[in-house]
């Protein structure tokens, strides 16, 4: 299992990846924006995105749904995590294809209950 | 403040009321060329009041952009700055505080990465020594494997000791770095006194702008700038008063299963 982080701030794909590998996902790769996220989930060998939203160049809202859109991407599970708190920004997301929604400031519990709420939701669509 | 700035403005009007007067009076009378000069007079008296004015606001804002300065920062960020351009000067404070932040951000995870697996190791050697120790209570060690556990209850002991004071300077590392909350909430506070001074002379360039329009009838169509939802809004402040934004994961995981998710 590999995941992708996206985020702009160095610090908070740093806290991602620690709750990550807590919850014993070690292998991570990190991007900035969804310009540079892009080539490296084209590469295709990344199982899990979790994205930020409000990023310079490509945001996350974008990327997500440049992701649905590519015939070979569409079914990445991807997992936004931001301070984007809008009703509406949230059923844009949901309509985009979001697996799921955590709002920052976040807890290591909120984290672990989304990836895992995902993880069921595809095993049982298995 | 307002009272000296608007002063150009008010003789103005008054200048206008009597001049309205006065030309009402050559043009009864037929004299129709005093009553063009004292049109121009007005125009004239137009253009000054406002050139006056604007002269008088950009003063104004030059002054309190120059007079911004933050005397404590100057230890931080060095000395002999030219004191020309102070929102440039706000700007680098500013990054100064993203820097800040970022480093002990950083600096505490730092910390928190070589804490974890100390307190691993120490729960790990506990979790063993302790099956052991049941063992030795129940009397189920053969006198070779209690020889044995009381030389590693010594090693345990000793790397106790030791990890305790390693985490011990870790966690005090991290105390120290919160210092960074007081350094850039001074940075901040002061940047945000410039920005509300800056505030004010703004407002007051609008309600002057709003005069002369008023003098002068012209009329502004009001363009609505509305921020686009994809390039995003950053954290919320004031949640609670704006029914648009959702405060808590809870509400959002409602809102999301609402939807079907």
């Amino acid at each position: 299992m590999k995941i992708l982080i996206v985020d702009d701030f160095s610090t908070m794909r740093r806290i991602i990846k620690n709750l990550l590998r807590d919850l014993g996902f070690t292998n991570t790769v990190e991007a900035d924006d969804g310009t540079t996220a892009l080539p490296i989930l084209q590469g295709g060998t990344i199982d899990f995105l979790v994205t930020d939203w409000n990023m310079p160049g490509m945001t996350g809202i974008e990327l997500l749904r440049a992701v649905r859109a590519d015939e070979k991407l569409k079914s990445i599970p991807v997992l936004m995590v931001t301070a984007e708190a809008k009703r509406d920004q949230i059923i844009a997301a949901a309509q985009a294809g979001v697996n799921g929604y955590v709002v920052k400031p976040f807890t290591a519990v909120a984290l672990k209950e989304k990836i895992e709420k995902i993880f069921e939701r595809i095993d049982a669509a298995k | 403040m307002s009272n000296v700035l608007g002063s150009g403005l008010v003789e103005f009007e008054n200048l206008v009321k009597d001049g309205a007067v006065e030309l009402l009076n050559h043009i009864e009378v037929g004299d129709f060329s005093g009553a063009i000069k004292i049109i121009q007079e007005l125009s004239e008296a137009r253009h000054n009041s406002f050139y006056n004015e604007v002269g008088c606001l950009t003063r104004s804002l030059h002054d309190a952009i120059r007079d911004f300065q933050i005397d404590s920062m100057d230890l931080v960020v060095g000395e002999g700055q030219d004191s020309a351009t102070k929102i440039t000067d706000a700007s680098d404070r500013l990054n100064y505080v993203i820097e800040t932040t970022s480093a002990a951000a950083n600096k505490t995870m730092d910390m928190v990465d070589s804490s974890v697996p100390v307190a691993s190791e120490l729960q790990n050697q506990a979790r063993v020594l302790r099956k052991d120790w049941s063992r030795l209570i129940q009397r189920d060690l053969t006198p070779q494997e209690f020889r044995d556990l009381y030389k590693r209850i010594d090693v345990f002991l000793s790397y106790a000791d030791e990890s305790a004071t390693t985490l011990h300077s870790n966690l005090n590392t991290i105390l120290l770095e919160q210092g960074y909350q007081d350094l850039t909430g001074q940075v901040i506070a002061r940047v945000n006194d410039l920005i509300r001074d800056v505030e004010d002379k703004l407002v007051h360039l609008v309600a002057v702008a709003g005069r002369v329009d008023s003098i002068s009838g012209i009329e502004h169509k009001e363009k609505k700038s509305d921020h686009d939802d994809t390039r995003g809004h950053g954290p919320a402040i004031n949640k609670q008063n704006n029914p648009e934004v959702l405060n808590s994961q809870d509400e959002v995981d409602d809102l999301l299963s609402s939807l079907g998710f």
